[in-house]
């Protein structure tokens, strides 16, 4: 860090946050934990994590920087760290983009097909390697 | 006149759908040793399913959410982990105890071997999971398993002093050889086997594989308020015919075929070969929704796709973690553990982990974001927290007199 002296910001300086126009989400309550459906109502995945931009959690946030905003949804292995703790490497993180979701309500819905996200490769391997290959296992049940 | 027979369809199959090997080995292991004194618990027990499926069924139908989902939604990763390891693993013994169950009813009926049997049983049921549609597998097993009215049956034929049994369930006394805290303990176990969880995970479950919607809600509605309490009567009359036949003899049931001797001995072979059939399918539809429950109950805590009204090729990992769960369910059995023995340590775990899983539908049933105006109304709120006092005090109860008792020996 530099030995640049930073301004001390008073409280009474900040202003309060502008209303926000449109519907207000509550991340922990709207969208952690959200069940996501695909463009055909197909599920993907549950909402594991979110990934936000801007600096990381340790480092110090630039003046004048933009709000962070939501980057993707997470999932798969990073579930474990909401449960025990720890930070993933973030090339072992699996990403929903947040350009992709279509809709926010009781569930999450995104605007693409299942298996074009790379959330879905487990569901696609066993299809292909296992479940597939087992007669019967592409036909409709009688 | 269509309606009118799905409904008494619905009835009919929430009848013979209702016993398990669960409630047939409780039922008989405690009317050998207390008469009718703890039949009291089943009603408690059947009126507290019929509220808390009731309740599962409507968060179902008018959310389009299965109970998991919403347990992991309104509890977070770290509690709703916490709950699917403790429901997967008794759903997992439960699983066990089932398929042992189709093994000892067909050991019964052939003298093969059990353990031979049970290859047969979990290729059988892994079929049925893999090919067969939701409503047929349902309505089959629910109908065949009917024929367990023989119990209610036998025990006309058998001529019971009437007021002995009355006096037994409604003015009930604890023998001075079995003492309070084994009653207790066999009142929480008869407890759990009415009230296991799995019932509430294929309940709802079930109401997203049938696509009910609200209108369907008063079927739903009738066939857990009339099919319940008649499955809740069936117990009964398992427990009343080891009470007439069973306890003056001083047999305590520890295998199938003392559950069956009372049925035997009042209706010869016919009777006998009828139970079998009954147990063959009580079990077999309960090995069914064991598996297919632990299989929901995994997909909607990660967010899988899931349910037998997709192809098996679409719902890859909840199919896969079915034929885990039977395989485990079989390797277990393999060990030559007594599936009575895991029948009667299963229920009581049941009820150990009983609210995990109502604690968190009572909270959803009143949630307007998922519910709109179906929430639940007063009524019903307050009987959910009267038995949500009593689930916990069962919970609590439990192990320190499983300790106590020795497990009830």
């Amino acid at each position: 860090m530099s030995a640049e002296k930073r301004r001390k910001i008073e409280p009474s300086e900040i202003r309060p946050a502008p209303r926000p126009a449109g519907l207000v989400l509550d991340a922990q309550l709207h969208l952690l934990d959200r069940q996501v459906l695909d463009v055909d109502g197909v599920p993907v995945t549950t909402v594991d994590d979110l990934e936000l931009s801007g600096p990381a959690p340790d480092e110090p946030i630039p003046e004048g920087a933009a709000p962070p905003s939501i980057t993707a949804l997470l999932t798969g292995p990073v579930l474990g760290t909401r449960i025990f703790g720890g930070r993933p490497p973030s090339n072992r993180l699996i990403r929903i983009p947040w350009d992709v979701v279509s809709g926010v309500d009781t569930v999450i819905t995104v605007g693409v097909r299942s298996d074009s996200l790379e959330a879905s490769w487990v569901e696609r391997w066993l299809r292909n390697h296992v479940i597939g290959r087992i007669p019967g296992g592409s036909h409709d049940p009688d | 006149m269509k309606r009118l027979l799905g409904v008494a369809l619905g009835i009919l199959t929430a009848i013979g759908g209702f016993v398990d090997i669960g409630d047939l080995v409780t039922n008989a292991v405690v009317g050998s040793r207390f008469g009718l004194s703890l039949a009291w618990v089943v009603v408690v027990g059947v009126v507290g399913i019929c509220l808390f499926a009731n309740m599962s069924g409507r968060v179902a139908a008018v959310s389009g959410r299965a109970t998991f989902e919403v347990i992991r939604e309104r509890m977070g990763p770290r509690a709703g982990l916490a709950n699917l390891a403790a429901s997967f693993l008794i759903n997992l013994m439960t699983v066990t105890a089932e398929i042992g169950g189709i093994a000892l009813a067909l050991q019964l009926a052939s003298g093969v071997a059990y353990l031979l049997w049970v290859p047969v049983a979990l290729l059988a049921v892994w079929l049925v999971i893999w090919r067969v549609k939701f409503k047929i597998m349902e309505n089959v097993t629910g109908l065949l398993g009917l024929s367990l009215i023989v119990f209610a049956v036998a025990l006309f034929l058998l001529k019971p002093d009437w007021g002995v049994l009355a006096s037994q369930a409604f003015a009930p006394s604890v023998s001075q050889e079995e003492g309070p805290g084994v009653y207790w303990y066999f009142a929480i176990a008869l407890f759990g086997a009415a009230m296991t969880p799995y019932e509430v995970f294929f309940f709802s479950s079930g109401a997203v594989e049938e696509r009910w919607k609200v209108k369907d809600l008063m079927q739903a509605r009738m066939n857990v308020l009339l099919g319940f309490p008649l499955g809740g009567f069936l117990s009964v009359a398992i427990a009343a015919c080891a009470a007439v036949v069973l306890l003056p003899a001083g047999i305590s049931v520890t295998t199938l075929s003392q559950v069956a001797l009372p049925v035997a001995q009042a209706g010869g072979q016919l009777a006998l070969a009828v139970l079998i059939l009954g147990v063959v399918a009580a079990t077999f539809g309960a090995a069914l929704e064991t598996t297919l429950s632990s299989g929901y109950t995994l997909a909607q805590f990660f967010g899988w796709s899931w349910g037998k009204f997709r192809r098996p090729a679409q719902a890859a990992r909840f199919h896969m973690s079915m034929i885990v769960v039977l395989l485990a369910g079989a390797a277990v059995l393999a060990t030559g553990v007594d599936p009575i023995l895991v029948t009667e340590y299963s229920v009581v775990f049941s009820a150990i982990a009983l609210p995990l899983t109502y604690l968190p539908i009572l909270i959803v049933a009143n949630d307007p974001q998922y519910m709109g105006e179906h929430v639940n109304n007063r009524a019903v709120n307050i009987a959910g927290l009267v038995y949500l006092v009593i689930i916990l005090a069962a919970s609590l109860a439990a192990i320190p007199l499983m300790i106590v008792t020795g497990a009830g020996a």
